[in-house]
């Protein structure tokens, strides 16, 4: 097992102090900008990169790599507490996490979530340190068709996150829809929307949007209550409790698989693991009305998924020098400040530092792992702060993250805007989620889209032609069909029991 | 109730503590290491610049008296986002610029509009000398394109330093291996060609190319040159004409072969391939970068920062970056620099209209 050897041997070199100093570092900046709301991985290794000029490469990916996982344990802690993702990939969490939090048990989300992370982290490093390079041929079939394919797929189970009333979920998925054509047109470069602002072109940024329409909104309807004196949920224990250990560790199973394959192919963003991991336990588990309500695999599949996601996403950087998302794109950046081109020679030219970075990556889950356990407990009882004191922290933190996107006030109006749309839209209980993904998703799909149009000259059949764009498409109308199927079943029996009333 | 407003205020304490730490962090962080002795060369947007202002105006009161330019830290605006090429040279440079300089030059990203924002934000900003900006080509396509009323005149040049020419790059097992066989194929079969974008010099490239040996294409933009470059590996599109240093790797995997480059010379990565022009096809398309500054700012002001750029783009690091980058280095000084991007803009002002974007 020579990759075995060679993985010894990169431990041995991420065990020196200096090393694991950095290490450290990097985790620990990684997670608090994780939990600052817009302040990205993205911005923070963006800001480290000159501080790392002076230091060997080897620690200098260590630290800035740390950055990138941690920021996935930090994104939690926000969602949970107080419904504002950190990032994208933290809508999901906010969906089971903050029910959970109302009900005192914001401990047991973090930790969960802690472990899952972990979990998801170690084994999509040790599938990136031992059958990476096999698993990135496979992934550059994904082409323009097999994009598009896998975003309907998404776009079909957000339709399942609907909640209650299909209807509202709807209008807040092409509510969603309506604000990513904002921009410029992928193809023609003809600008829609904009209304000659040069900060529409674009588009508008979805974490200020996410902030907006969860963060501030938030507040504004806080503040209604804000006076009244009501019992604040005492904050119980770290872990599930016994019944719920076996569904939480399946949820993470399936969580670390789904993370795992989508970070292979190049482009995907984390939360489409996310998205699929809460999609995939909502319809497999036996009672689906848990779920919105405080559902613990809600909380261990997604967040398992999207460090499952982050570990592997390094393979298409790894053996291909590909960047999948912006994040890995500055670290790619820094690689090739450092004098290291990644791709496929790496593995064969630099060794020993492709081990030693490997190796350190295990380490920085552990280290977030320990850290993360006891100061979960700490973190719930920030829940416990008095609104009129956690308010205005909170806005001064997601004001100061929407500013550091663009260095602009733009974005912090931009979010103003959509605070106070989300706080009618909550009013008039109209589901926030399929907002946010819906524009996520569907930037990516209507460039892949027109991409796989001109690819295949305008012959829509073309796509079955392809096997996997064929059988995501397929599966896609499977559970659309599915799905409107069992609402309408839900309808009738909603309806025949308020007639026996 | 006393235990609870003790944790509250602790927490307060906390929160604020941190984010005064992540203000200042920028100008402590860096005292560790480097040789450069510049304190705030991490612009965080959250310490504002009295934080580096401070610490630089210590550093000029401990140096010299003498009111010469520059007195405190520099701005340098990357249009575009950080760990791209752009933002990667800037970079790079700004650290060498500091060297010669003895002042802090901190690189701030706006992005946005295909560099749109970056660019009018310098060229609002004073023309005191203490914001200048990175440009790449797309300042001189801007126009053209309808993206905004952006063009050179705007500006001061102080220097050029990078030249990227674009190449042709196909899949390992095209039936074609020079650039005639090429050429051939396009005339009679409608090739699809990836690019980074509607608009951007890979597909202004292609455009020329393809006016020049007369074949027609379809263009299929991506986000950028690497997902172009990866769809172009699994076999999902023809052809892409981006830089060499975004295919590199993709050749080193055997995955990709390069036909010809858009340059004057051939590359010194890959000095068997040939370029358009020996090949008989009079097309130089090739993406660069320099520094621009407000228009109006003072000459003496643009000669110090021309020669501050001129020995960091000379620096060993600068070299070793644009190698491994599959870039080349040029520099061209000021008013040889506008002229040259006059020029340019002057081509695409006649090519892109052509192209049926809009």
């Amino acid at each position: 097992m020579d990759s075995l050897m060679q993985l010894l041997g990169g431990f041995e070199t991420a065990l020196s102090w200096w090393n694991l100093f950095y290490c450290l570092v990097g985790v620990t900046v990684g997670m608090l900008v994780g939990v600052l709301p817009g302040l990205g991985p993205a911005t923070a290794t963006a800001l480290l990169i000159p501080i790392t000029f002076g230091m060997d490469p080897i620690s200098a990916i260590i630290m800035l790599a740390g950055i990138y996982y941690g920021g996935m344990y930090g994104g939690t802690i926000t969602s949970v507490l107080i419904n504002t993702p950190g990032e994208a990939a933290s809508v999901i969490t906010c969906l089971d996490g903050y029910p959970l939090a109302k009900q005192g048990r914001a401990g047991v989300a973090l930790g969960v979530a802690a472990i899952g992370s972990f979990i998801g982290g170690t084994i999509s490093i040790i599938g990136l340190a031992f059958i990476g390079p096999a698993l990135a041929e496979w992934a550059l079939k994904f082409g323009p068709p097999e994009f598009f394919a896998l975003m309907l797929f998404g776009l079909v189970m957000v339709v399942g996150l609907m909640g209650r009333s299909l209807i509202r979920g709807l209008i807040a998925a092409f509510l969603g829809l309506i604000l990513s054509l904002v921009g410029l047109d992928p193809v023609s470069g003809a600008q829609r929307f904009t209304f000659g602002q040069p900060f529409l072109l674009e588009g508008f940024d979805i974490v200020t949007i996410t902030m907006g329409l969860f963060g501030i909104s938030e507040i504004l309807l806080g503040m209604e209550s804000m006076y009244k004196t009501g019992e604040l949920p005492k904050v119980k224990g770290l872990l599930p409790r016994r019944d719920e250990w076996k569904p939480t560790m399946k949820a993470i199973g399936r969580g670390t698989a789904l993370g795992f394959v989508s970070g292979l192919v190049p482009g995907t963003s984390s939360t489409i693991p996310a998205l699929l991991s809460y999609s995939l336990e909502r319809q497999i588990a036996k009672d689906k009305s848990r779920f919105g309500k405080g559902a613990i695999e809600g909380v261990a599949g997604p967040e398992t998924a999207n460090n499952a996601y982050c570990g592997s996403a390094l393979i298409p950087l790894f053996t291909l020098g590909i960047p999948s998302s912006p994040t890995i794109a500055i670290l790619l950046g820094a690689f090739i400040m450092h004098g290291l081109t990644p791709g496929p020679t790496l593995f064969m030219e630099n060794p020993n530092f492709v081990w030693a970075i490997i190796a350190s990556m295990f380490i920085g889950n552990l280290i977030l792992l320990i850290m993360n356990l006891p100061l979960a407990g700490m973190w719930a009882k920030v829940a416990l702060v008095p609104p009129k004191l956690l308010y205005p922290i909170i806005l001064l933190i997601t004001v100061l993250g929407a500013y550091s996107i663009n260095n602009s006030l733009w974005d912090v109006g931009v979010m103003y805007a959509f605070g106070i749309i989300g706080y009618f839209m909550k009013k008039l209980d109209i589901p926030m989620a399929p907002v946010v993904l819906t524009i996520v998703l569907s930037k990516l799909m209507e460039t892949s889209l027109t991409q796989s149009m001109t690819i295949f000259e305008g012959n829509m059949f073309a796509f079955f032609q392809r096997p996997i764009s064929a059988t995501l498409i397929v599966l896609s109308i499977v559970v659309l069909i599915f799905s409107v199927f069992a609402e309408v079943k839900n309808k009738k029996s909603a309806l025949a029991g308020d007639i026996e009333m | 109730m006393k235990k609870k407003k003790t944790l509250t205020g602790f927490i307060v304490v906390m929160l604020v503590l941190f984010l005064a730490a992540c203000g200042s962090s920028g100008s402590s962080g860096s005292s560790g290491s480097s040789d450069s002795g510049s304190g705030g060369n991490s612009g965080t947007s959250a310490s504002t610049s009295s934080n580096s202002g401070s610490q630089a105006s210590q550093q000029s009161e401990a140096k010299d008296t003498a009111s010469k330019y520059p007195e405190r830290e520099i701005q340098l605006i990357v249009p575009f986002a950080a760990g791209g090429a752009s933002d990667s040279i800037s970079r790079i440079i700004a650290k060498g610029m500091e060297e010669h300089l003895q002042k802090p030059v901190v690189v701030v990203n706006k992005t946005g509009g295909t560099g749109g924002v970056g660019l009018s934000f310098v060229e609002a900003s004073a023309n005191d000398g203490y914001i200048m900006g990175y440009t790449p080509v797309e300042l001189t396509m801007h126009k053209p394109l309808g993206l905004s009323e952006l063009e050179p005149s705007k500006f001061e040049f102080i220097a050029q330093v990078t030249k990227i020419p674009a190449a042709v790059t196909v899949p390992i097992d095209a039936p074609y291996n020079t650039l005639e066989e090429f050429v051939e194929y396009a005339r009679n079969n409608k090739l699809t060609v990836g690019s980074s974008g509607a608009g951007s010099i890979w597909h202004v490239a292609a455009a020329a190319f393809g006016q020049a040996a007369g074949f027609e294409f379809n263009h299929v933009p991506f986000d950028g040159a690497a997902p172009a470059v990866t769809a172009l590996m699994g076999g999902h599109i023809d052809v892409v004409m981006v830089s060499v240093g975004e295919v590199k790797s993709g050749i080193e995997a055997g995955k990709l072969k390069l036909l010809g480059v858009m340059s004057n010379e051939r590359d010194p990565n890959f000095p068997d391939v040939p370029t358009l022009k020996e090949a008989g096809y009079d097309v130089e398309i090739a993406g660069w970068g320099g520094f621009i500054l407000p228009k109006g700012t003072p000459q003496d002001i643009i000669d110090i920062l021309a020669e501050a750029i001129e020995k960091a783009a000379q620096s060993d690091e600068f070299k070793e970056f644009t190698q491994k980058q599959g870039m080349l280095m040029e520099y061209k000084k000021g008013a040889e620099f506008k002229e040259f991007a006059e020029s340019q803009f002057q081509f695409f002002s006649e090519l892109i209209p052509t192209m049926g974007l809009k």
